[in-house]
């Protein structure tokens, strides 16, 4: 499926541009979220002993919790999604720019032209981040679920991971 | 019919138009006149319902909503279109939204004022911006055209060509509702002068009226504001002190 972008931002503007803005800052967060795996892969290590090509795991030790590896990896996806509300001022404001189109948009028999041409690429961009975040959360959930040995997992980590996400949310 | 019942509007408990009530019936080419700050924009944005006032407008017995406002358009010397988008894409645009849209008055008003379809507005000059923002209002297919000084930064010939051309191409049930400054140059085109002095209307006569007994519209003007024909003498004599120089 194609959209035609052209419909949903204010006209004139250069919505390539904008998609491709969005783009580099949901690839630069993705970078960004790779620490975590960097960091798991570091902690992973220090959890076994090798010698002479024999390898075992330490006595006792404990991979760190979830939440902790996963520290601020994934802010660059919120911090996307908070730059998504200039880009609507952007587009509203675009409105008086050089000349006050914003009388011809107040003036169009659909009452909705307005907002649906400033919010909709900001407002999907800023899902699209969100869910992108979620779904990263989730694989590397998976991923240190999946490779921490059990004896080496501390208990509830998606609880613990739950309510520290709560607690940022709140 | 546009109906005013007394409309007033304040801003910041400034009042910038007082129970103004008024009749514009369809078919009229009427003048709105008044000094800077008078509320001619005012009273335009407020029948275009981009101010909230108080008081009742009547678009055709009906209030103006989202439903009939495409009986309005609107063109200021502000302007209302995309700086960005070519003309060509402003029509593709009106077409889109407006179903009246007459794009043979369009191509043609276009080709008149030798105005290039795909160039962007923003490399307009002011001349061709105007233009092209009354070409907007005139071609969007609306039964009441606004116009707020739409010919600011237009030359006198640019500006002639121009009431010409709206009075060769208006439907008999278009209204155009015209306020500027330019009285002498408007007076042999329109049909009706409404004056508004701060926030009220002081003023309402058609030019047969006027013409029967033997005014013009300038005159009906300074007697309407009580122009004192005498205030640039004294003045002039007050700064320079030409009288005192006389005694000695």
């Amino acid at each position: 499926m194609k959209i035609d972008w052209e419909r949903y931002v204010p006209p004139g503007i250069n919505h390539k541009k904008e998609r491709e803005w969005i783009i580099a800052g949901l690839v630069i967060s993705l970078i960004c979220s790779m620490g975590f795996l960097l960091s798991y892969i570091e902690n992973y290590r220090a959890l076994f002993w090798e010698l002479d090509g024999e390898k075992g795991i330490i006595k006792g030790a404990l991979m760190p919790d979830f939440v902790g590896l996963l520290n601020s990896r994934l802010y660059g996806f919120p911090v996307l999604a908070l730059c998504m509300v200039a880009v609507f001022l952007y587009h509203y404001l675009y409105h008086y720019q050089g000349s006050k189109s914003i009388y011809l948009m107040k003036r169009l028999p659909d009452r909705f032209e307005l907002w649906r041409r400033c919010l909709t690429l900001p407002l999907a961009a800023a899902l699209l981040s969100m869910v992108i975040a979620a779904a990263l959360m989730l694989l590397y959930f998976g991923i240190y679920m999946y490779f921490t040995p059990d004896v080496c997992l501390t208990p509830n980590q998606w609880e613990k991971t739950g309510s520290v996400l709560l607690g940022v949310a709140l | 019919m546009i109906e005013l019942k007394n409309v007033s509007k304040s801003y910041h408990g400034k009042q910038a138009l007082k129970e103004v009530s008024l009749c514009l019936p369809r078919g009229e080419i009427v003048g709105l006149f008044g000094e800077n700050g008078a509320g001619k924009t005012t009273f335009m944005k407020c029948l275009l319902s981009f101010l909230p006032y108080e008081g009742e407008i009547l678009l055709d017995g009906e209030k103006i909503t989202r439903k009939n406002i495409t009986k309005l358009s609107f063109a200021t010397s502000e302007h209302s279109f995309f700086p960005q988008l070519t003309a060509a894409a402003h029509k593709d645009f009106y077409q889109m939204h407006f179903p009246n849209f007459s794009e043979k008055r369009f191509d043609g008003l276009m080709e008149f004022f030798s105005l290039p379809q795909n160039k962007l507005l923003a490399g307009f000059s002011m001349g061709q911006k105007n233009q092209f923002e009354v070409i907007l209002a005139l071609c969007q297919g609306a039964d009441y055209v606004l116009m707020d000084e739409p010919f600011a930064g237009n030359d006198i010939f640019n500006r002639e060509d121009f009431y010409k051309v709206l009075t060769g191409i208006l439907e008999p049930g278009e209204t155009v509702i015209l306020s500027t400054h330019l009285l002498e140059e408007v007076q042999n085109f329109i049909s009706r002068a409404v004056l508004i002095h701060h926030g009220s209307i002081v003023g309402d006569v058609s030019m047969n009226e006027l013409e029967e007994n033997g005014k013009n519209l300038m005159g009906f003007v300074k007697e309407t504001y009580h122009y004192r024909a005498d205030r640039v003498s004294k003045a002039l004599s007050d700064l320079t002190g030409d009288e005192e120089r006389e005694e000695f």
